[in-house]
């Protein structure tokens, strides 16, 4: 009764009033269809039930669904203000979720645990998120002037370094992961002549990435990011500084450790002069075979056969021969 | 668990430095071959704006108002745990920090469970605390780190080892061991961590004006006897110690004392004195003298008046009887402080008001300046009697000057910013609103204090009884029947139905304002009183069986009755009726003849002529007017032989033959 009295005012006739003195109207409820079916116990040993009179415990009334107090034009923000698992009576919607038999409608909000186990993101209105935008925008300094592309600011910033943090319900703050440095630059960026582009590039192995042309060093040997960020910069700079160097050793390079075929040091050349020089005496300045097939022989064995390169050959080998 | 990832560029220049930092020949050319011909874009990055750990958070906790249908945030909002009475809240709030004591009972209790330390920093709350026993080793070091941490009760145990062990204890750490037993006068505090048990508690420890607690002749003396040569420190905590815990008479001697020995004290040591010139002088004119005589001395000390000083000397005027004086003085002071710089705080307001507005003395709008002065700005507690300036405000607001203008100034003024933190506790909270209520239902049209109602109710504030009856008395003054089922649904939860004369008013309103079925807004409303008088009807009834105070009247009952028969619910009313009829000896008074006269009429609608009958009896019986019920039902009914002959009886033979 007492509940049932309690929505009383409810049911008052607000909204009419609402419509002469402007007050605020409040949502409307949808009704709750009760069935009051109760369950049914199994009674396993058949002992006859001993009915023992339960002293009634006098219980305060409880008071009806705070959603029926609240104005149509509320601030949801302040009434969501945070994540935060549904609950139906500070919900205002006429939500539904569940399963049960063909034809009924689907269970409503009051006592649903569906509507309870997903996630939701009342908190996270499009209204809130402006407001919490607008509140934090006094930290945020303007973008710096003359760095307004892409390709501007990355020729002023060629390193990236990406650093991860982690916030945890765990008693303790401390995340190993955090410790992870990535630093990565374009290799275009670096100055290298050949020797020390093939060397460094034999030095850093697959953390060069041939499609984008970029160097990775992710460093996660030592306990503190700090400590990681200082031996990434430290790889980066022994590896550039390593690879110009020329030991003694890579001079007994043989042909067999090329990995490229280069026309200078190869057969072909000498070949090739033989067949230039045919007549020239001794003493006579010696022809050397032209750049341009000197390319093509090289492009012809690095990238293999194909019809384009042949055909280019026999158009540079006519060419130099001057057939 | 979230994470965020942070992408960090580094400019050319650093990294050419980087890589260029051994020197070598051809590394140079990385640096600064590429460097001078894309050059072209100069560009300056903005400093970073500063700002502290917690300032995001703080924004974004600004964007969020207050819910009012929303109970605090300290409860379960849930309707089954949203408390709805005063006594509800403040028990709802003390069982969640029972909880809370019950774990850290266990903690301590089970110390040996509790000796790991999972948390990275280490939460030394989480751990349980040292244990200090008469065997013990101690020594400096650690009586010096539970004064740091205030456990009065241990430091003074650490104290005693180390006296008995003969221990030297240096002269600092013997000082601020003084200043720490002065403050606390020898007792353990409440902990910090129980806001709840702060919040609710000011409620029945109102100490402010009882005598002495200064523990005489206790460790604090005796630290101070021990103290040689006296310093300055040394006479100024006992002075403070003894003036906070209202040993007035030694605290004056100890200054005099101090005086002689031309010993330089501070400001805030006079402060704690002339704050009890009120204990030590008796007439006005004496603690006026007094206090000039201290402020005198102050100043040919070279002390600095401070905003405790001000204040100590408005709470010295306010306890002057003699309001002329007072008043005078008040104004004398205020300039003079404001010449040497001292800004006023809440405080100060609120001994200016207590000064001002006293129940006898002229009417002062002394607020109105106040308030015109501080409109709009936002304060931080800097005196302990900041938090007394709302609620006193807005009691002179309703008691002193029944302004609703500037009540509701006041209640800007409390929620502009972060002001609502000096509301005080949970009983100047009630106070103030209390006071709110009161006063705009008295002058408000009632829409405008229904909207009020609307926010405030129950969420931050649950009327009393008596403002429930200011409430019910404005509602019947502007014959506001339809606001009435909303307010006794109200007073249902916050279980005031057992007020005799609540219950009266509800019914009178009801009764008084017959709703007109022709408005439509009003349409519903004989329904509802209905339902309310049966709801009333029936809580009374329990209430009986239960030995409660409350019980029916004739009256009442009556007024019941009117209300099911309007209501059109004839069963339910006959059945009142019948408890009437049935208890008249135990019911004091009769019905109302027009609730008789109602209850007759719908009788011969639904053609009953019994419970006409009965009903006409009753009025014979208690010898009300009948003739008209009489003629009512011979004229609505063709009786029957037997109900004739039982009319006749009741009111004779001579009726009929009219």
């Amino acid at each position: 009764m007492s509940t049932g009295l309690t929505r009383v005012w409810e049911r008052l006739p607000l909204k009419k009033q609402a419509a002469q003195s402007g007050i605020r109207v409040f949502s409307q409820q949808q009704p709750e269809i009760e069935d009051e079916e109760e369950f049914r116990v199994l009674n396993l040993r058949t002992v006859k039930q001993q009915f023992q009179r339960r002293r009634e415990v006098r219980r305060d009334p409880v008071t009806p669904p705070r959603t029926n107090r609240m104005a149509v034009d509320q601030d949801w923000t302040a009434a969501w203000p945070a994540p935060r698992s549904f609950h139906p009576a500070s919900v205002p919607l006429p939500l539904r979720q569940g399963f049960t038999e063909r034809g009924a409608a689907a269970p409503s909000k009051f006592a649903n645990a569906e509507l309870m186990k997903i996630p939701n993101f009342l908190h996270l209105t499009p209204p809130a998120i402006r407001q919490q935008c607008e509140a934090i925008k006094k930290f945020c300094s303007p973008w710096p002037k003359g760095l307004e592309t892409e390709a501007k600011w990355q020729r002023h910033f060629p390193v990236e370094v990406i650093t991860t943090d982690y916030l945890q319900s765990l008693p303790t703050i401390r995340n190993l992961e955090a410790r992870r440095v990535t630093i990565s630059l374009k290799l275009s960026d670096l100055k290298f002549d050949a020797h020390a582009r093939d060397k460094f590039l034999r030095l850093v192995g697959d953390r060069y990435n041939k499609d984008t042309d970029t160097v990775t060093f992710v460093t996660d040997r030592c306990p503190l990011r700090k400590q990681n960020y200082d031996y990434a910069m430290y790889l980066l700079t022994a590896c550039y500084h390593e690879s110009f160097v020329t030991e003694p050793w890579e001079a007994s390079k043989s042909e067999a450790d090329m990995e490229v075929y280069l026309f200078e040091r190869n057969q072909s050349k000498i070949a090739a002069e033989g067949i230039l020089n045919w007549s020239a005496k001794e003493g006579d300045n010696k022809i050397s075979p032209p750049p341009a097939y000197a390319q093509c022989v090289e492009q012809l064995i690095n990238e293999g056969e194909n019809e384009y390169n042949l055909a280019k050959y026999k158009e540079e080998v006519k060419k130099m021969l001057n057939v | 668990m979230f994470l965020s990832r942070h992408l960090r560029l580094l400019p050319r220049a650093s990294i050419a430095r980087s890589l260029g930092s051994s020197g070598a020949h051809y590394t140079t050319a990385a640096s600064s071959n590429a460097a001078p011909a894309e050059e072209d874009s100069p560009f300056e990055i903005p400093n970073r704006i500063e700002r502290t750990p917690t300032d995001i958070l703080q924004a974004l906790a600004g964007t969020v108002g207050r819910d009012h249908t929303a109970p605090h945030y300290k409860f379960h909002d849930d309707p089954f745990l949203i408390p709805m009475s005063n006594a509800a809240k403040r028990t709802y709030a003390m069982s969640k920090e029972s909880g809370r004591k019950a774990a850290k009972w266990i903690k301590e209790e089970h110390r040996e469970l509790f000796l790991h330390q999972e948390a990275q920093p280490a939460v030394e709350k989480f751990a349980p605390s040292m244990v200090y026993t008469e065997n013990s080793e101690v020594d400096e070091s650690s009586l010096q780190q539970l004064i740091a941490q205030s456990e009065v009760k241990d430091a003074v145990l650490v104290y005693n080892l180390l006296e008995q062990k003969g221990s030297p204890i240096s002269a600092d750490l013997k000082q601020s061991l003084l200043e720490l037993v002065c403050f606390h006068n020898n007792q353990e505090p409440l902990p910090e961590e129980y806001i709840e048990e702060r919040w609710f508690i000011q409620n029945n420890r109102r100490r402010d004006r009882h005598g002495k607690t200064w523990k005489d002749g206790d460790l604090a003396e005796k630290l101070y006897a021990e103290i040689e040569p006296k310093t300055p420190q040394a006479y100024a905590s006992l002075i403070r110690g003894m003036a906070k815990y209202l040993q007035c008479e030694r605290a004056y001697a100890l200054l005099q004392e101090a005086g002689e020995k031309q010993i330089q004290l501070d400001t805030n040591t006079f402060n704690s004195i002339i704050e009890i010139v009120s204990y030590l002088k008796d007439t006005a004119e004496q603690r006026w003298q007094l206090c000039t005589e201290l402020l005198q001395e102050m100043s040919q000390q070279k002390l600095r008046p401070n905003l405790g000083t001000l204040n100590a000397v408005l709470q010295c005027i306010s306890t002057f009887g003699n309001f002329k004086l007072a008043r005078s003085s008040a104004l004398q002071v205020l300039p003079e402080f404001k010449q040497l710089g001292v800004n006023p705080s809440l405080g100060t307001y609120y001994y200016l008001l207590i000064i001002f507005c006293r129940e006898r003395g002229p009417v002062s709008h002394v607020i109105v300046d106040i308030l015109n002065d501080i409109a709009g700005k936002e304060f931080q507690i800097e005196h302990p009697k900041d938090t007394y300036f709302f609620a006193t405000a807005m009691d002179v607001c309703r008691n002193h000057l029944n302004d609703k203008s500037l009540a509701k100034k006041v209640d800007e003024l409390l929620h502009t910013g972060k002001n609502y933190d000096l509301v005080g506790d949970s009983f100047k909270e009630s106070v103030y609103y209390r006071n709110y209520l009161a006063l705009l239902c008295q002058t408000e049209s009632i829409e405008d204090f229904m909207l009020t109602y609307d926010l405030l109710v129950p969420n931050i504030y649950i009327p009393e009884p008596g403002i429930m009856e200011e409430i019910l008395r404005a509602i019947e003054i502007n014959n506001a029947v339809e606001h009435v089922p909303r307010i006794w649904s109200d007073m249902v939860v916050f279980d005031h139905t057992h007020r005799e004369s609540l219950l009266l008013s509800v019914l009178r309103i009801m009764v008084d304002n017959k709703p007109n079925a022709e408005l439509p807004a009003q349409q519903q409303l004989p329904e509802q009183c209905a339902k309310v008088a049966l709801d009333m009807y029936e809580r009374v009834e329990e209430a009986m069986k239960r030995l409660r105070k409350v019980s029916f009247t004739g009256q009442m009952l009556g007024n019941i009755l009117t209300l099911l028969v309007r209501g059109g619910n004839f069963e339910k009313a006959s059945e009142v009726f019948a408890h009437i009829d049935k208890n008249q000896h135990r019911i004091p008074g009769t019905p109302a003849e027009s609730a008789l006269h109602e209850y007759v009429e719908a009788s011969v609608q639904e053609k009953s002529p019994s419970q006409a009958l009965a009903a006409l009896q009753y009025a014979v019986e208690n010898n009300m007017e009948s003739s008209a019920l009489a003629k009512l039902i011979h004229e609505g009914f063709t009786l029957n032989e037997t109900h004739l002959a039982k009319l006749k009886t009741l009111v004779g033979e001579s009726f009929l033959d009219k």
